[in-house]
């Protein structure tokens, strides 16, 4: 609850014409946007084009957020949401023509700090297979349709609860749920081939 | 579907229980209920493994760092110049400090250059080198007041290569067109001959045949969907061959234009 106040005080702030709020809310709210991104379109590149659209969107549209109506992370998912999906109905004619063994993720090289750290315990050959492993489960996370990945990524990456997920992506509680259970499984089959021919 | 049915429990049923079954949050009879339909049922049983599985392998993703730069690309992109008045003093003096040392390290690399190009016998041929290089430039499209607006984003970068490597190619073969219609009306003085149709003429033809192009590609109705994807999404398009790939002839830029 102290994170809405937060974020509905940032909006007032900024609707006022404070830029350090506008400053805070993009400090605040990159690093989910950023990964939402990423994790839908697959990559670095166009999860940063994607992030900044998302901004310049919610700049211009910021006095539209209702305070009263709905968590601001919704509305800012949301909004992330339907340029998400504007983004793949444009670049569905580009991926015609690109290959599909195109390098999926700089990012699976680059850790987070914390687990940098953390991973000073392990072996180069354990970190090696670890890193082989993300980028393998990255890859196949783009196979899934796109109603299924945006699921499983609110889901299972953002930790959002069904209701929000329900509400971002404007379907029933029953369907979120029947897409997550679907795009896990399918994830799993998906690895599970790729592990067998490894194998 | 009469053998949905199975343990106390539907198949419809088990599928609305099994995000809540991997959540653990199921409890009691409902529990009971579920693991005894997953145990008897052929559909069921594989989809709560599967499942189950998936969930193991997305928790392998973890969060991603950003690009540091991004945050200032939103700022610039956003608030612009706004932001950087806001910083006050801090921004103005580090702009102006990059900005001087800009000049210095322009005018280091510049001097030895510029005072050899001052004797009179390598200033012509630095003249004629910059004169050519404008040429070539306007030639393909490229304005230098164009490059200050150009769009910097990785993505747009590999776009622009493409276009304008399009345009040079153009330039090139425009230029071969212009030698053959040279050496066409040198035949046909001798021979005193009517001239063939006007260049200007076959380049307002083959003007015309671009737009009409452009217009069928631009023409296509976008399907509206209502913020829905596709249903050919989940195709794997393995290739493709474009047989009769589109004139470009202008940059488009998604944003800041
Ligand atoms: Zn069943």
């Amino acid at each position: 609850m102290e994170d809405a106040q937060v974020a509905a005080m940032l909006v007032r702030r900024c609707i006022a014409g404070d830029a350090s709020a506008w400053e805070e809310i993009v400090q605040r709210y990159h690093r989910r946007i950023y990964n939402i991104c990423y994790r839908f379109a697959g990559s670095g590149d166009d999860a940063q084009d994607l992030t900044q659209e998302v901004f310049i969107k919610m700049y211009r549209t910021l006095q539209s957020y209702d305070v009263e109506r709905g968590a601001f992370m919704t509305w800012v998912t949301t909004i992330t949401r339907n340029l998400l999906v504007d983004h793949f109905r444009k670049s569905k004619q580009d991926r015609m023509t690109d290959s599909l063994d195109t390098p999926v993720s700089e990012h699976e090289d680059a850790m987070p700090l914390s687990e940098q750290i953390h991973d000073g315990a392990q072996t180069p050959d354990a970190r090696a297979q670890s890193r082989e492993v993300k980028e393998t489960v990255h890859k196949a996370l783009q196979k899934l349709s796109p109603d299924l990945r945006e699921a499983v990524i609110l889901r299972d990456l953002q930790d959002m609860d069904y209701k929000e997920i329900a509400t971002v992506l404007k379907v029933p509680e029953g369907t979120v749920k029947s897409r997550i259970n679907r795009g896990r499984a399918e994830l799993a089959r998906l690895l599970q081939r790729t592990y067998k021919q490894v194998m | 579907m009469a053998a949905d049915h199975k343990n106390g429990m539907q198949c419809s049923e088990f599928d609305a229980l099994l995000s809540e079954a991997l959540d653990q949050r199921l409890t009691g009879e409902q529990l009971e209920h579920f693991q005894a339909h997953a145990r008897g049922c052929p559909t069921c049983g594989p989809l709560l493994a599967e499942a189950d599985a998936g969930l193991r392998w997305l928790h392998e993703l973890v969060e991603v760092d950003p690009p540091v730069n991004l945050v200032d690309n939103i700022l610039a992109a956003t608030t612009g110049l706004d932001t950087a008045r806001l910083h006050g003093t801090a921004a103005a003096q580090t702009q102006i400090s990059w900005f001087e040392r800009m000049q210095a390290w322009a005018s280091a690399v510049a001097s030895p250059i510029l005072g050899v190009a001052k004797q009179p016998r390598f200033a012509m041929s630095f003249g004629m080198a910059f004169f050519s290089l404008s040429i070539t430039m306007s030639m393909a499209g490229v304005k230098l007041g164009d490059l200050r607006h150009a769009d910097l984003r990785p993505s747009a970068i590999k776009r622009d290569y493409y276009e304008t490597s399009g345009r040079l190619v153009k330039y090139y073969e425009n230029i071969r067109f212009v030698y053959e219609l040279e050496s066409r009306m040198r035949e046909f003085k001798r021979a005193t001959m009517p001239a063939e149709p006007a260049p200007q003429e076959q380049e307002r033809e083959e003007d015309k045949d671009k737009h009409r192009r452009n217009d069928n590609t631009s023409g296509q109705p976008e399907p509206k969907q209502d913020r829905n994807y596709s249903q050919q999404g989940s195709q794997v398009i393995l290739a493709s061959v474009n047989h009769d790939p589109p004139v470009v002839i202008l940059a488009t830029h998604r944003r800041f234009s």
